[in-house]
């Protein structure tokens, strides 16, 4: 490996045979260069005449915003393309964690290179903290493929593993249709559109473009006055009903009989999660006892009343 | 896997169990499979690792090893659930048969078909135990961690099993399968404290989600053939499965078994509803792409496991317990596994007074 000073112009950055990370931002970089300059040179190989970079993407970035016009850098005298690539791989993986996509984009490479799949599972997957099972890396070869936009989403939002594998299930048009859901959405809330949108395919044999082609979904998405995350929400609880009939449709008698009670802010009526056991929980607060009487005068109230039975009945 | 009996392509033999008598014996049954001493398992696991379907790729092989803690163990039951008091015998590992809903999927951290030898510390082991509950009788089983008989032309285990338990009076010892191999059972001499028994499923699960395994029909005969020989016989009607025209389905099962085997000659029924850990799903949805009974209405227990939401579990038992009384069963022991107290008030009309109460119950045939 030889070090020696190249000019920006010479490194085509075109070519990201070797690319691993897309997603990255070089403020705190930009100014280590500025204060220490570049300590580390990047890895680059000489391909067709060309240096092609191998590793570094982030620091040669910063050096061009910083409008330098040369750097240092190790040229690799490997002409292999695994061997080179493993160069890249080895140093970064001593030196940081990678990320869910980075991951994926290491396994892609690997694979592309000629590395053999047993080997990528039993001595790779370790190395990246996958369980090394062949599953596991068939999943991030297909996160690979995934489309430029929704791989930035993912990086993101920080999507993890279980909802990157749920995206793996559907195919780029549905993905591309599932983006105005999972923009405005948090992790779990994502993770619930996915999986129940994906269930209610599989059990119904209806493919997910035409649940997200209905008249519900497209009467919400098309609603003026909400906003993303309104409509992201709406159609997660219309999911949700298709999903769990007999559940929704049970937490709305329960929810139609307490707001017939007419309770006070302050008392709040609950039944056991799912409906599972055969308890109801009250909570309140007070702050002196004349507040603790009120509530109780008003829970004794709530005996009497026939929503109040029908709430056991719900069981 | 064929519905004929399960020979392994290949047996590992861990080098410190090859001079036990069962090694000796399953080396002789199952004839020119090849087989390789080995000095640690994880070499083969290893390999099975990294292909495409590490269970089914297991379900390949037979290791036979030494059990090297406990051989007897409660059954684990749930927690937040009424539980029955049975006890396993952990002899085999893992199964042949591939049912879409297997536990052992995500159970077993070992995918291998596992024997082990080192009965000679099962036989003492059991001594102990059903020593120190001497004043109770205790039911006792090997078919939770894996098919009782599905391997058992391979290892004749049954034979040493019932023999050993014919003397011990304080123990109900069950057999389960959904096997048909019941060459050893029928050769030998029936004990009132021995129950082999089925699991049963309406015949379109059996078919689309227990792969591997004979038909209904064909259990319900084998069980016939056993009864007619003295043994009493059991039935599992676990995991109860929702799909289309379920109650047709499990009342075809009923009446057909009820018809076929004498009902006097039935210990107990158990019915359990299907139930699993959320991680089983994601394992479910990879080996059995087409199989859709994980995505009924499921909701979090009070065990952490997903089962169907409470009206429809209290739907599916309120129906089956009516078949079972309709088609002639009104006297046979019937039981949940894993359920709530008023789940049993209100499917069964009666629940019982804890753990022991339940073991009474079905120990009561026995007089």
């Amino acid at each position: 490996m030889k070090k020696k000073n190249l000019s920006l112009k010479e490194i085509s950055l075109e070519d990201e045979r070797f690319r691993i990370s897309y997603y990255f931002s070089l403020e705190k970089l930009i100014l280590s260069i500025q204060k220490v300059g570049l300590l580390y040179p990047p890895l680059v190989a000489l391909r067709d005449k060309h240096f092609i970079l191998v590793s570094g993407w982030k620091r040669v970035l910063a050096c061009i915003k910083l409008g330098m016009s040369s750097l240092p850098v190790f040229v690799t005298e490997e002409e292999e393309e695994l061997k080179t690539f493993l160069a890249a791989f080895y140093e970064n993986l001593a030196t940081r964690e990678f990320y869910l996509l980075e991951k994926a984009e290491i396994l892609s490479r690997l694979k592309k290179f000629g590395e053999d799949e047993k080997k990528i599972v039993q001595r790779y997957l370790p190395l990246l903290d996958i369980p090394s099972t062949l599953s596991n890396l068939e999943s991030y070869l297909a996160f690979s493929r995934f489309e430029p936009e929704l791989k930035r989403i993912i990086h993101e939002k920080n999507m993890p593993f279980s909802s990157v594998k749920l995206l793996a299930g559907y195919n780029p048009q549905e993905r591309k249709s599932l983006l105005p859901l999972l923009l405005p959405s948090g992790q779990n809330r994502m993770k619930e559109i996915l999986e129940d949108l994906m269930e209610i395919s599989r059990r119904n044999d209806i493919a997910p473009q035409k649940i997200l082609s209905s008249k519900e979904v497209l009467d919400i998405m098309g609603h003026e006055k909400l906003s993303p995350l309104q409509k992201a929400d709406k159609i997660r609880f219309f999911l949700k009903k298709k999903r769990y009939p007999a559940l929704s449709s049970r937490k709305e008698s329960f929810d139609y009989l307490l707001n017939k009670l007419r309770l006070p802010k302050t008392i709040v009526v609950k039944p056991s999660p799912f409906f599972e056991e055969e308890n109801f929980s009250v909570n309140f607060s007070f702050g002196n006892s004349e507040e603790l009487k009120t509530n109780l005068l008003k829970l004794q109230e709530l005996t009497s009343k026939q929503e109040f039975s029908a709430i056991f009945k719900l069981k | 896997m064929s519905k004929s009996e399960y020979f392994p392509q290949k047996i590992y033999v861990e080098k410190k169990s090859f001079d036990f008598p069962l090694t000796k014996r399953i080396l002789k049954n199952v004839g020119p499979v090849p087989r390789e001493v080995i000095d640690d398992p994880q070499e083969v696991l290893d390999d099975i690792k990294a292909t495409k379907d590490i269970i089914g790729e297991g379900k390949k092989y037979l290791l036979i090893t030494r059990q090297k803690g406990e051989f007897v163990k409660p059954c684990p039951c749930t927690p937040g659930y009424l539980g029955c008091n049975y006890f396993i015998l952990n002899i085999d590992l893992n199964c042949p048969l591939d049912c879409s809903y297997c536990i052992l999927q995500h159970y077993l951290t070992n995918p291998l078909i596992t024997v082990h030898v080192n009965l000679e510390d099962l036989w003492r082991q059991l001594d102990i135990f059903l020593h120190r509950k001497r004043l109770r009788t205790i039911r006792v089983g090997t078919g939770e961690l894996g098919d009782s008989l599905a391997l058992d032309h391979i290892t004749g285990n049954s034979l040493h099993l019932v023999s050993y338990f014919r003397k011990k009076r304080n123990a109900i010892f069950e057999l389960k399968t959904k096997t048909v191999n019941i060459k050893n059972i029928l050769k030998i001499e029936p004990a009132p404290n021995v129950v082999i028994a089925w699991s049963l499923n309406s015949s379109r699960i059996a078919h689309d989600e227990e792969k591997g395994a004979p038909s209904v029909e064909e259990r319900i005969d084998a069980a016939r053939r056993v009864s007619e020989t003295g043994f009493r016989i059991g039935f599992h009607f676990d995991p109860i499965i929702r799909h289309p025209d379920w109650e047709k389905g499990y009342e075809e099962v009923i009446k057909k078994l009820l018809e076929t085997v004498d009902p006097a000659r039935i210990a107990w029924i158990s019915l359990g509803s299907l139930r699993f850990p959320a991680s089983l799903k994601a394992i479910i949805e990879e080996r059995f792409p087409k199989t859709k009974i994980i995505y009924d209405e499921f909701i979090k227990g009070k065990d952490g496991k997903l089962r169907y939401f409470k009206p429809l579990r209290l739907e599916l038992y309120k129906k089956i317990v009516g078949f079972i009384r309709a088609w002639g069963g009104e006297e046979i022991p019937l039981y949940f596994c894993m359920e709530s107290e008023d789940i049993w008030r209100e499917a069964m009309g009666w629940v019982p007074k804890g753990e022991e109460n339940l073991e009474a119950y079905l120990s009561f045939p026995l007089g």
